[in-house]
């Protein structure tokens, strides 16, 4: 029951959050100098004054300030976040069009950030001082100081243009018409690189918050009493080292899921990778506000509802925790 | 002495020093090093690194390799630095008064934090840039008001802990103004934290700016690291160098900042474990 | 049973000391209990952990044997230790918050024992683990089993920890200051219950503390260590009556005695509390009640005169001690200090007011700037309130002479100095401001005992000297007892009884009062 309440009580937050995110990005994209009917006019060819006049009335954009984001703000209480000047379309369909890419990218680097990152971790904490557990460190070390561009672009020209094994932009091979499992296996092989690209900046992360957790859960006055039990140290290790070391993780998997849903515009750029960061490049080119917007939006509420799957699970994982 | 001591316990840190220090003084020497800027074409286009006296090689256009990598360190380091000046200035403040007063003023900053953390924030500093035309100025603000609400939440963590501490009651039964307090006995406790988070910060500027040039988002008459790395896109299939040169530059300039925020960790902050 | 022969454990390079314990004998027949008794430093922690073979990373014995029935424990492959570890030899650790595992049900971690050395169904198993919770005193055994360590009080948590270590009937049990983080009360339950658990199993017990005091209660031998040698072991009475060892004589006379203190003197009345309430709010919508801290508490202090606070954790003493200085400001109720409300007061007459009430702290590490000089955190009081720095810094090198310390620690910083050293420089704080009314908030708490005895001879001295009024604040009796010329005792925010510190003692009239006098260790059976 409390479980609930909390629930709804943060869904009512993460409507006005999302409320605030509009009026916010409503009067900063406002900031730009020229108008959306300039660039759209600039676009189609035209510089025709009547053609601007009209362009600005079809898209509302003649009338005053209130009256637009009043009129804005039903539409998307209504589900429709506008239409996108470049492309004409609905800018929810745009942006449900391109998300599921984004999310597949980011599953499979959240998988494989969290996987490698924590074994590594839980390995270098096991021999503290040791070479094994200074290789750690300074893969970690490199892989947090590493632009995400530069790896991306180093990973393709080893994997693609010296060695050949990978593909190194795109979704899937264009023009192969693949169905099935065979397209399944090709959009697999596209994703690695730039999943891997986004995952081993994490997996460093991971793998220096497991190993300092453990190291530092290993010294915790209840491993002694695990101990003095009697137990084996794998039985010390697995259930009350590692298990509660975990705890802190959840908390960055979460923040890791925020990010990456909000920021991966540079890796899918550098791969040309069709998801909702190249999108967001393209809106920020084309001076899409509609679609800018959208995308604030749609963001916003995914990373609202990580923040609340984290929490949930973190109060799971630790009983201690109450949620207010 | 003690401080420099504890500072170049590790040898990663006098490393880092080391290097650090060397790009910094490229950086503030390229117009004497390189005369002739970094965009004048000098010599055939894509020699690789070492012939006919391009120490770098030189890119698609004919253009002095290392010359642009000098270059590129003025810009990397200049965002770096101003921007973290304008955040922990900003974030400081704000986070100070937060966590020693508490109440409305800290709910209101936290609240800020959330949001700040819930929007896509690189989408955000690509918008700031993009619509207030790409310049020096506007990427170190765009960079400065992303990275400003985690400054603000750490400062506030420390100075929130601090005010708890018992020194602190002490000095206020002792009569000490909330000014005296703030600055003469909270403030030299959460320095040491604060220094060493700047040296992140700084870093992470660096690799910000480095995104937003690449992108094409940076200053269009400046050369940068991370718009060299963008112009090599089509290069670098055939010239490696183009690309991995000042990717290679962008890693240990960070690196080196990582080196000596943990020098300095060890030196300020004694009693904290790795 | 258990017999430890020149024991020497090494510390790792870059420690204070070379030796953790230095050729160590002692041992514990059957059915008896031995206390192990010295101060923080003494080696005797890690001596019992060295019996269990939980010797931390670094620390190793380097010399002496262990004999557990005869069987050298410290020549043992770890797999025979292991088994033998929780079966035949049991320890239980001083702070049972941070002994058990905070994300696994209490009954879990008692399976989890049992199971580690036979193997049992979960009919039988969940039987057993309610069977051993009940036998400890704990009540509704079943919906026990299934709770989280921080749900439970100290006191419980502390019996589960027994429970647990109990629960394959071992030989030998090794308490590590079981009680020390407990409140007295508590203390005084759990002391019973091993005890009883000792008789009925009649098991060794291996007791470490550094309250010699505990001794008289529950040991049958004493062994005394100090920086890491024995100094002086014997039968627990003999040992008492006639200690032969000057260290053990001082350890001894370091308990305070409540047997000194004269009539309280007839002074005006310097500071009247009135109907003083406090609740702490919890933060959030949803929850506006919050945590009764003071209920209607009232009091009186006169010139001249130490009044002692007592009360356990939660008592709102320290919450009383706050709102006097003004630190916090009460819901309700009136503080009259020298004739003027200290509620109505602002601004500059705030301020004066102010430097006469003063406080000495709690944790002395974490009451001193760690960042100023000892000189500057004594001067900065009397200079906010306008005094020259040269006339301040001739008074700080007095003051700090006063209590006890060289002129030379003024160029100093705190973490050159010791817990003790530490308090003594927040007094010479306190007293710069040649306050009237001096509060020390359970000054003594963190200190070993040998210097806390110092610590409160330097009190009483200064007390006398300057005139002071003082509100000692403690959980401790005896302490009250030494110093303290009226008593009040407050229990859950509110007083429960207040007068004289003699007839409190000998005729206490409220049930709680009583609990508290009976829980004081060693009370009955201590020469006085």
């Amino acid at each position: 029951m409390r479980r609930l309440r909390y629930i709804l009580s943060r869904l009512v937050k993460a409507g006005l959050v999302t409320v605030a995110v509009v009026l916010l990005s409503f009067f900063l994209i406002r900031l730009a100098p020229g108008d959306a009917a300039t660039v759209m006019a600039g676009q189609a060819g035209y510089a025709d004054e009547a053609y601007m006049k009209g362009l600005r009335a079809e898209y509302g954009l003649d009338q005053p300030l209130p009256a637009q984001l009043w009129k804005y703000l039903t539409a998307v209480a209504h589900g429709d976040l506008g239409t996108s000047y470049g492309r004409g379309q609905k800018v929810l369909a745009v942006i449900l069009e391109r998300l599921p890419n984004t999310l597949l990218l980011d599953a499979f680097a959240l998988a494989v950030a969290m996987g490698g990152g924590i074994w590594l971790g839980a390995l270098a904490a096991r021999r503290p001082g040791s070479a094994g557990d200074a290789a750690v460190s300074l893969a970690s070390m490199l892989f947090y100081a590493m632009p995400q561009f530069w790896l991306g672009m180093m990973l393709v020209l080893v994997f693609s243009a010296w060695l050949g094994w990978l593909p190194p932009f795109g979704i899937e091979t264009l023009g192969a018409d693949y169905a099935g499992l065979r397209r399944v296996a090709d959009i697999a092989q596209h994703m690695i690189l730039p999943g891997m690209t986004l995952a081993l900046y994490y997996l460093a992360n991971y793998a220096r918050l497991t190993r300092v957790a453990m190291i530092e859960t290993a010294g915790e006055d209840y491993v002694k009493t695990a101990r003095a039990k009697g137990l084996s140290e794998r039985q010390v290790a697995r259930r009350h080292i590692l298990r509660n070391a975990m705890i802190p993780l959840i908390s960055y998997a979460g923040l890791q899921a925020s990010i990456l849903v909000g920021g991966s515009v540079v890796v899918e750029n550098v791969f040309s990778w069709p998801g909702l960061g190249t999108l967001a490049y393209q809106a920020v080119g084309a001076r899409d506000n509609p679609l800018l917007l959208g995308i604030f939006i749609v963001t916003a509420l995914l990373v609202c509802l990580f923040n609340l799957l984290t929490d949930i699970a973190y109060s799971i994982a630790d009983p201690r925790v109450e949620l207010t | 002495m003690s401080f420099l001591r504890a500072f170049f316990a590790r040898p990663q840190t006098l490393a880092g020093f080391c290097i650090f220090s060397a790009i910094a003084i490229i950086a503030l020497a390229a117009p004497l090093l390189f005369p002739r800027g970094p965009f004048t074409i000098v010599g055939m286009p894509l020699l690789p690194p070492g012939a006919s006296g391009f120490a770098a090689g030189s890119d698609v256009l004919g253009r002095d390799m290392a010359a642009e990598l000098a270059f590129g360190a003025r810009i990397s380091l200049l965002v770096g630095i101003a921007s973290t000046i304008v955040s922990i200035g900003a974030g400081g403040v704000l986070g100070a008064v937060a966590g020693y007063h508490g109440g409305l003023v800290d709910d209101l900053l936290m609240r800020v934090t959330e949001f700040f953390q819930i929007i896509p924030s690189f989408v955000l500093v690509m918008v700031l840039v993009a619509f207030l035309q790409p310049s020096l100025a506007s990427t170190v603000l765009g960079i400065a008001l992303i990275t400003w609400p985690q400054v603000a939440r750490v400062v506030r963590g420390e100075f929130l802990a601090l005010r708890q501490r018992e020194f602190v009651a002490a000095a206020r039964m002792q009569g000490l103004g909330a000014g005296r307090i703030i600055f003469g006995e909270i403030l030299p406790n959460a320095l040491g934290p604060i220094i060493v988070i700047a040296t992140m910060v700084v870093g992470n500027a660096i690799l910000t700016e480095s995104a937003l040039s690449f992108l094409g988002l940076g200053d269009p008459n400046l050369m940068s690291w991370g718009s060299m790395v963008g112009g090599s896109r089509s290069s670098m299939w055939v010239a490696w160098w183009t690309m991995v040169l000042p990717g290679l530059c962008i890693m240990v300039t960070v690196l080196a900042l990582n080196f000596i925020g943990d020098g300095l960790n060890d030196a300020l902050n004694p009693r904290r474990g790795r | 049973m258990l017999a430890v022969g020149g024991l020497t454990l090494t510390l790792p390079p870059g420690a204070d000391r070379r030796f953790a314990a230095e050729a160590v004998d002692l041992a514990v027949g059957a059915n008896e209990i031995v206390c192990i008794v010295g101060e923080s430093g003494s080696g005797k922690s890690l001596t019992a952990h060295a019996v269990m073979g939980l010797l931390p990373h670094g620390v190793a014995a380097t010399a002496g044997k262990i004999l557990f029935e005869g069987e050298d424990l410290l020549k043992l492959p770890s797999v025979a230790m292991r088994r033998r570890r929780g079966r035949d030899i049991a320890m239980i650790f001083q702070d049972p918050m941070a002994a058990l595992n905070p994300v696994m049900p209490v009954g879990r971690q008692i399976a989890e024992q049992i199971l580690a050395h036979e193997a049992m169904p979960d009919g039988k198993l969940r039987k057993r683990v309610a069977g051993l919770l009940e036998q400890m005193g704990l009540a509704d055994a079943a919906n026990l089993a299934r709770a989280y360590p921080h749900q439970l009080s100290g006191g419980q948590r502390q019996r589960v920890m027994i429970a647990m270590a109990l629960s394959l009937g071992p030989k030998l049990l090794i308490a590590d200051e079981p009680t020390t983080a407990l409140d007295v009360t508590t203390q005084a339950q759990i002391l019973k219950l091993i005890r009883r658990l000792q008789a009925e199993r009649r098991m060794s017990v291996l007791f470490i503390t550094h309250d010699i005091g505990l001794v008289a209660e529950l040991g049958d031998r004493v062994v005394v260590m100090r920086h890491g040698k024995v100094v002086e072991q014997g039968p627990a009475r003999a040992l008492l009556e006639a200690p032969s060892h000057p260290y053990t004589r001082e350890l001894i006379a370091a308990i305070p005695r409540g047997q000194a203190v004269p009539p309280p003197p007839d002074g005006a009345p310097l500071m009247q509390a009135s109907g003083l309430c406090k609740r702490y709010r919890r933060a959030g919508f949803f929850a506006p009640r919050g945590e009764t801290a003071l209920d209607d508490v009232a009091l009186v202090l006169n010139r001249g005169e130490t009044l002692g606070i007592v009360g356990e954790s939660g008592s709102g003493k320290s919450t009383l001690a706050r709102c006097i200085v003004r630190l916090l400001d009460p819901d309700a109720g009136r503080i009259i200090f020298d004739g003027q409300e200290l509620g109505r007061l602002k601004g500059r007459a705030l301020r004066d007011t102010r430097r006469r009430i003063q406080m000495v702290f709690q944790d002395p590490y974490s009451s001193l700037n760690p960042r100023h000089r000892v000189g500057a955190i004594l001067t900065a009081g009397p200079r906010a309130h306008g005094e020259g720095a040269a006339e301040a810094q001739a008074r700080a090198a007095e003051m700090i002479q006063l209590v006890g310390l060289p002129p030379e620690a003024l160029a100093r910083f705190a973490h050159e100095f010791s817990g003790g050293q530490r308090q003594r420089i927040g007094l010479a704080r306190a007293l710069m401001l040649k306050p009237d009314l001096l509060i020390a908030d359970e000054p003594l708490s963190a200190l070993d005992m040998t210097v806390q005895a110092q610590m409160l001879a330097l009190l009483d001295d200064v007390r006398r000297k300057m005139n002071l009024a003082m509100l000692f604040i403690t959980h401790d009796m005896r302490v009250a007892a030494q110093i303290c010329h009226r008593v009040m005792v407050m229990r859950r925010g509110r007083v429960v009884e207040s007068g004289p510190t003699r007839a409190l003692f000998e005729a206490p009239r409220d049930d709680y009062t009583r609990a508290l006098l009976a829980a004081i260790p060693g009370r009955v059976s201590l020469p006085s």
